[in-house]
């Protein structure tokens, strides 16, 4: 893979997964598996730890497919990858993907009203973790999700 | 594409999704819960003994289906959502409109 992640350079601990998909839905239930096969060769993470990381990786892959491309985008340019990694305090993953810059400020998010049928994915996603950074870094979206042990 | 399964009894349709409730099966769900209603059973149970997965594409599908039941004088009813599905209600806050029960039969009996 030709492009990588600035977050994932610094990072110390044992990468558990690398993943570069075309970014459609069909990303979801690919990155989905890989997970689900990497835990099995990572019994050390814990289930909770993995469900609250999966959930948020599911709604932020969700986002870069729905999201991220203009409709006049070449399908075959739109890449996303997708990496995680074992760090001491939890699992560290990066997503990024080379669409257009996301219009956010996640300091704004919140959960919609409980009639609303859209709209807390981010929301769910910052539940779930510690921590959801986001940024544009040399012309790809950069989104950081950390997950730490809780309890 | 995932299986969703529908029976009806005694006027109260059972929908049963199997697998992942992803953004790719929310769509089906919807069409489905809405084809259930408009096909004119207005009492809907979604069995979540199945689903392995929940997001809130998901959770988007069953307020859509929860929203039509009640306009058309009915009811949209979860029951059995196993353990990762059940922490998506409690971390959205919708545990409290759609308040998971403990079985398919009882689901709309109080």
């Amino acid at each position: 893979m030709s492009e990588r992640s600035h977050q994932g350079d610094e990072a110390d601990g044992a990468r558990v997964l690398l993943l570069d998909l075309a970014a459609e839905p069909s990303a979801l239930d690919d990155a989905h598996d890989a997970l689900d096969q990497a835990w099995e060769e990572h019994p050390e993470v814990g289930d909770a730890e993995r469900l609250r990381f999966v959930m948020a990786a599911m709604e932020i892959l969700g986002n870069v497919v729905e999201h991220a491309y203009a409709a006049d985008e070449e399908p075959r340019r739109r890449r996303l990858t997708l990496e995680v990694r074992r760090v001491d305090d939890g699992l560290l993953g990066t997503i990024s993907d080379n669409g257009q810059p996301a219009a956010l400020d996640l300091s704004d998010v919140t959960m919609p009203g409980e009639d609303a049928e859209s709209g807390r994915g981010l929301a769910l996603a910052l539940a779930a973790l510690d921590e959801l950074g986001y940024e544009r870094v040399e012309g790809r979206n950069v989104w950081t999700l950390r997950c730490a042990p809780r309890g | 594409m995932i299986d969703i399964d529908v029976s009806t009894d005694r006027g109260i349709a059972v929908v049963v999704p199997h697998g992942r409730l992803n953004m790719v099966a929310a769509r089906q769900l919807r069409e489905t819960l809405n084809g259930v209603i408009e096909g004119g059973t207005n009492r809907v149970v979604v069995d979540l003994a199945e689903t392995t997965f929940l997001d809130s594409s998901g959770l988007g599908a069953l307020i859509s289906g929860l929203k039509s039941a009640r306009q058309a004088g009915g009811d949209l009813r979860i029951a059995r959502p196993t353990p990762a599905v059940l922490s998506v209600f409690e971390l959205t806050n919708i545990d409290k409109v759609l308040r998971p029960r403990a079985d398919v039969e009882s689901a709309f009996d109080v």
